[in-house]
């Protein structure tokens, strides 16, 4: 089983703006290096570095040596046993249905102009 | 996210699923390449292959009951007990092979395990199934190495896919997919 300090590595490392974008950059191009992946941010490769060492502390980020390169992976594992600590198949088809509902209402106020 | 090493693709390079496993690195081989044995982390298929798995072997995930073999590939590597990497094909899609390697590695506590697909053909059934289906993979190994059985809520999807196999394409019929034309592909 996933253990407790586990989970505080993983919320932990999701605790930041900076580094929940790292995992969205990862995810639209897995497999990039860190100079590319530092290039969109405005904050020193150094400190992307740092981002970096605490999402691969928790298991949310893989590297891959290639070359004089690291290649860099999203790695949704930990964010599936979050999910199944607290959801199963059946409420989170439910919930699933809610946020999509969330997200069409939202997208529609948009639109009319309500926000 | 346009960037300068990124053009369009037809193949996703690679993606990883990574997990801990408190056990040691045998018993997590020796759950990875059981054969003839009902596999809780492979959705309850059953690993057949014509002798032992060794790197050239056909071999066919199979239903329990051998009627449908979902899943057939060739075996690329066979490295106790730290590599088994395979082709891979859906045989319910019509997309084109991809590759799947499992890497174990010995860690204090335990074993860190890793399904890494390659090749993998963009924007098809096949990549959407490999997405959901490494996370399903490593985890429900993590819980059978560690508790002998696969959670509570897998065992509940399990369940509720044995109850959607006569949904399963006539194209996966075990007949249709004989060790002779896996070791063609």
């Amino acid at each position: 089983m996933i253990t407790e300090s586990e989970m505080d590595g993983i919320f932990q490392a999701l605790s930041h703006a900076t580094r929940r974008a790292i995992l969205d950059h990862l995810r639209a191009d897995a497999g990039q290096t860190v100079g590319a992946l530092a290039s969109k941010f405005d904050v020193s490769r150094i400190a992307i570095m740092a981002h970096l060492r605490v999402l691969e502390d928790a298991n949310l980020v893989v590297s891959e040596k290639d070359g004089r390169a690291r290649r860099l992976y999203l790695n949704a594992v930990p964010i599936q046993q979050v999910y199944d600590r607290w959801l199963d198949s059946y409420s989170g088809s439910f919930a699933a249905r809610l946020t999509s509902i969330k997200y069409a209402a939202e997208e529609t106020a948009k639109r009319e102009g309500n926000t | 996210m346009n960037d300068s090493d990124t053009t369009a693709k037809a193949f996703a390079d690679k993606a990883i699923y990574k997990v801990f496993i408190a056990a040691p690195i045998e018993t997590v081989w020796n759950e990875l390449v059981k054969t003839d044995a009902v596999l809780p982390f492979f959705f309850g298929s059953v690993c057949r292959t014509p002798g032992d798995l060794t790197t050239g072997a056909a071999m066919a995930m199979e239903t329990p009951n051998g009627k449908f073999r979902s899943v057939v590939g060739k075996v690329i590597e066979f490295d106790p007990p730290y590599r088994y990497s395979h082709t891979f094909k859906f045989t319910g899609y019509d997309d084109p092979p991809c590759t799947v390697t499992y890497e174990l590695e010995a860690v204090d506590g335990g074993t860190n395990f890793s399904l890494v697909t390659t090749n993998v053909p963009k924007d098809t059934k096949t990549e959407n199934d490999m997405a959901r289906g490494g996370t399903f993979i490593v985890n429900t190994l993590k819980s059978v190495c560690e508790t002998g059985k696969p959670s509570f809520g897998t065992r509940f999807l399990l369940g509720l896919m044995g109850l959607a196999t006569p949904l399963t394409p006539k194209a996966s019929r075990s007949e249709n997919w004989s060790f002779d034309r896996i070791e063609k592909l």
